[in-house]
């Protein structure tokens, strides 16, 4: 798996690997199981009339179905579900982080718009920050992201955040993830979007906070300098929801 | 009884006996096979030596582009191998060829039931493999939005053009060829078993291809609307799925389309593995010279897949953005999926425990599709799971995992089916040294290549990358792509083996006798190879399972270690305490 910059994306990874040794372990009793049974159960061994159905040859299959079901199951169910509700959709107490920063972003044929609030913490006004395929984000707080796309279906993948979204035209998508090593990170676009999908790349780069903080309060004066009332096609933002 | 028809119109072309339907379609799927299979090796060129040229065809198919694949072409390439494979190849083989020459042959049937139903279900199937043909020919290229198909991309929007709407309505087409099949075996299993051919006496091929055709009657319609909307979509101007792009107004709603295509794509899955299923569960018995190990189980695992199987199609929508509550409600119901895969699994393989094994060709095939859909089936648990399947969704070990279950899996059970019944179908022996070697390069090459997709997944490459190493991130995958590539390329010429095993059997192929395997079914005991219009002269009468194997009391009294469905219990045998099954 790609490099593992986010806060929690260790829960993924470690549910991965749980898995796959159950899964490896899985494959290895079926494999030897036929394998054993090829071997030494060929042409010249006497086969025995077992059809099966006695109550203690039903023991085996169920029993290894409730071993699967109770626990292989059982462990990616429990932990998936806590993961989720705790973690990946709790975006109340992502929100509720004072430093939060919230990002929204607008994928097109083959681009992520992304735009910042900027100083007065509105979106839609003269300070927003915006900016294409470069997104900068400081270390250690959440990261909102609501979502949109104006064409087609794209899909926002952090492959270092162990994470993704669908991005639909006409509806709203919501993503938080948290870094927690500066560096740049790649985003990738994961739902075939067209010819040109594979060329829809970003970058995602964690900042230490005081930098973060000195580019976004240059950026943003910057765009209120260079504000254009007239320009209608840039003022594609949206009030956070 | 009436007799064969005269012309060789009505006799090989327009033809309603079922056996000869089955190889048209047999002969059809064969021909997509190998287009669809030619569309994965330039795909397989692309992923290992991102544009270059490509060798021996390049200038011949790509002349417009200095001989490579353009990111255009490559779109194509990637949607048109899903759909042919899916809808062309596999569905013929399995169910279009196996369904049609099994069902009457192995329920003690003369025919199918609507016999011309059946003539019109091939012709229909027939008309829109015309109609994928001509989509090559379109002027943009044939369909690009992925098998998939999802809107906004598949609308006028993201691919413009009469290839795509040409495949829409391909997909249409081939839909309606499938219902006309689903209603024909559904009702022809129900109404023309033989005496005696109980439901829990059919063999457990008949069982998958019964709830395979219960399944395609019930959702093939709804991809079938799916694509009326599209089509209207695309035609008509509507607005279905577009409205919400470019922020039009309007209640048209993009997602819908992959409600309604997984509402038929999940059961899809196991409409294409069901019969895969039948075929091993009945091999497996057939040459381990053993009974079906808990029959009943089973055929109850196999029902309880068909059941859950329109209940599960939410996993491949976890980051659509559908409700969290939804997704829980789809994870739990695909994971218990897990328990009836698990039960058949532990009765094939309690099957072949303690048998007498006879490694025949069709065993091998049915051994490597246990194999692989080993692999299948467990890699499918981290897709099932929302958290990691998060992570995995639109990667490499998606399309590993659907490969070893939908490609893999049934491509093993196809031969195993062929090689098996090839002697029935055409009265001559496919040759076994050929047939081992075919073997063997296929279930390693396949595994190989399937496995470094799901390596790669696991390592974070999405699907459908016309160059994959534009991200950094990817780029040490280069070497395992290019590996997987070779090995896919070796896999597509281990296929040449069969090709010629195949065309030299069919003219000098040995003479089939009636019953070469030694099993119990009424194809085999009841039939000479290959059986005469209308199949059996008296309808036979069934007394027994199709897996009556290696009963020593049988083998005191006739000297073999079988007994034919139809007959019964020696009278020397029977005054003992043996009970019939």
């Amino acid at each position: 798996m790609p490099f593992d910059a986010s806060l929690d994306g260790h829960r993924i990874d470690r549910l991965v690997h749980v898995s796959l040794v159950f899964m490896i372990v899985l494959l290895a009793v079926m494999i030897g199981w036929m394998v054993y049974a090829c071997l030494r159960h060929g042409r010249r061994h006497a086969a025995t009339c077992d059809d099966g159905n006695s109550h203690r040859a039903k023991i085996l299959p169920l029993g290894i179905a409730g071993f699967v079901l109770f626990i292989v199951d059982g462990n990616l169910l429990m932990n998936s579900t806590h993961d989720m509700e705790q973690i990946f959709w709790n975006f109340p107490r992502a929100e509720a982080h004072p430093e939060a920063v919230r990002i929204e972003v607008n994928a097109h044929q083959w681009a992520w718009d992304a735009r910042y609030p900027g100083a007065d913490g509105k979106f839609n006004t003269a300070d927003d920050i915006v900016v294409l395929n470069d997104l900068r984000v400081p270390v250690n707080v959440p990261i909102l992201f609501e979502l949109s796309s104006v064409d087609v279906i794209h899909s926002f993948y952090l492959p270092s955040f162990r994470t993704k979204i669908d991005v639909v035209p006409g509806q709203l998508s919501k993503l938080w993830v948290q870094a927690q090593k500066t560096g740049e990170y790649e985003i990738g676009c994961a739902q075939h979007c067209g010819v040109n999908h594979y060329k829809m790349r970003g970058l995602l780069t964690v900042l230490p906070h005081e930098e973060f903080r000195d580019w976004a309060q240059e950026a943003s004066a910057q765009s209120a300098r260079a504000y254009d009332l007239a320009d209608r096609t840039a003022h594609w933002g949206w009030d956070w929801k | 009884m009436t007799s064969t028809p005269g012309s060789f119109l009505a006799k090989y072309i327009f033809s309603t006996d079922h056996k000869v339907i089955a190889k048209q379609f047999l002969w059809v799927g064969f021909a997509f096979l190998l287009l669809g299979g030619t569309l994965a090796m330039l795909m397989r060129w692309q992923w290992a030596y991102p544009g270059a040229r490509v060798p021996l065809v390049g200038d011949l198919l790509f002349s417009h582009s200095g001989g490579s694949i353009s990111p255009a072409t490559y779109t194509a390439l990637f949607t048109m191998h899903g759909l042919i494979m899916v809808f062309w190849a596999i569905t013929p083989i399995l169910i279009g060829a196996f369904g049609n020459f099994c069902i009457p042959l192995l329920i003690g049937a003369r025919d199918m039931v609507f016999p011309k139903l059946n003539l019109f279900s091939f012709w229909t199937f027939a008309l829109s493999g015309v109609l994928v043909v001509a989509a090559f020919f379109a002027q943009l290229g044939p369909a690009a939005a992925g098998w998939t198909t999802y809107p906004p991309l598949s609308t006028n929007i993201g691919t413009p053009g009469w290839g795509q709407t040409l495949m829409v309505a391909a997909l249409f087409v081939t839909g309606a060829s499938t219902i006309m099949g689903a209603v024909n075996y559904i009702t022809t299993i129900i109404v023309l078993r033989a005496p005696g051919m109980t439901y829990l006496r059919m063999p457990l091929t008949v069982w998958g291809l019964w709830l395979t055709s219960i399944l395609n009657a019930l959702f093939v319609p709804v991809l079938a609307s799916a694509g009326l909307l599209l089509l209207l979509d695309r035609l008509l101007g509507t607005r279905f799925f577009i409205a919400g792009a470019l922020g039009a107004p309007g209640a048209g709603d993009p997602v819908m389309f992959q409600h309604l295509f997984w509402i038929f794509g999940h059961p899809e899955v196991y409409i294409l593995i069901l019969p895969a299923w039948g075929i091993v569960g009945d091999l497996l018995s057939f040459f381990a010279r053993k009974p079906a190990y808990w029959y009943r189980g089973t055929v109850l695992a196999m029902v309880l897949v068909t059941l859950l199987s329109g209940l599960v199609y939410g996993h491949h929508m976890y980051i659509a953005g559908i409700s969290p509550l939804l997704g829980l409600g789809f994870e739990a119901l695909t994971l218990s999926i897990s328990v009836p895969a698990v039960i058949l699994f532990a009765n094939w393989l309690s099957t072949l425990w303690r048998g007498s094994i006879r490694f025949t060709v069709p065993m091998l095939f049915a051994l490597g599709t246990v194999f692989v859909f080993g692999f299948g089936g467990v890699t499918g648990l981290l897709l099932g799971t929302i958290s990691t399947d998060v992570v995995l969704h639109d990667t490499l070990y998606v399309v590993g995992h659907f490969h070893f279950t939908m490609a893999a899996a049934t491509f093993l059970a196809s031969l195993a089916a062929i090689y098996f019944w090839f002697p029935k179908m055409f009265g001559r022996t496919l040759d076994t040294r050929l047939g081992v070697i075919h073997f063997i390069g296929s279930l390693v090459l396949i595994t190989l290549v399937f496995g470094g997709m799901l390596i790669a997944g696991y390592s974070g490459q999405q699907r459908r990358l016309f160059d994959p190493f534009q991200y950094t991130f990817l780029r040490h995958l280069a070497p395992l792509n290019r590996f997987t590539s070779y090995f896919a390329f070796a896999l597509g010429a281990t296929q040449l083996v069969f090709v010629v095993n195949l065309v030299r059997s069919l003219a000098f192929g040995q003479r089939a006798e009636a019953n070469p395997w030694e099993v119990s079914t009424l194809e085999w005991t009841c039939a000479p190879s290959p059986p005469p219009h209308h199949n059996y002269e008296t309808i036979p009468t069934v007394v027994r399972g199709p897996h009556e194997f290696s009963d020593p009391r049988v083998k005191v009294a006739l000297g073999r270690d079988w007994l034919s469905q139809t007959e019964e219990f020696p009278a020397q045998a029977a005054s003992g305490e043996f009970r019939p099954s």
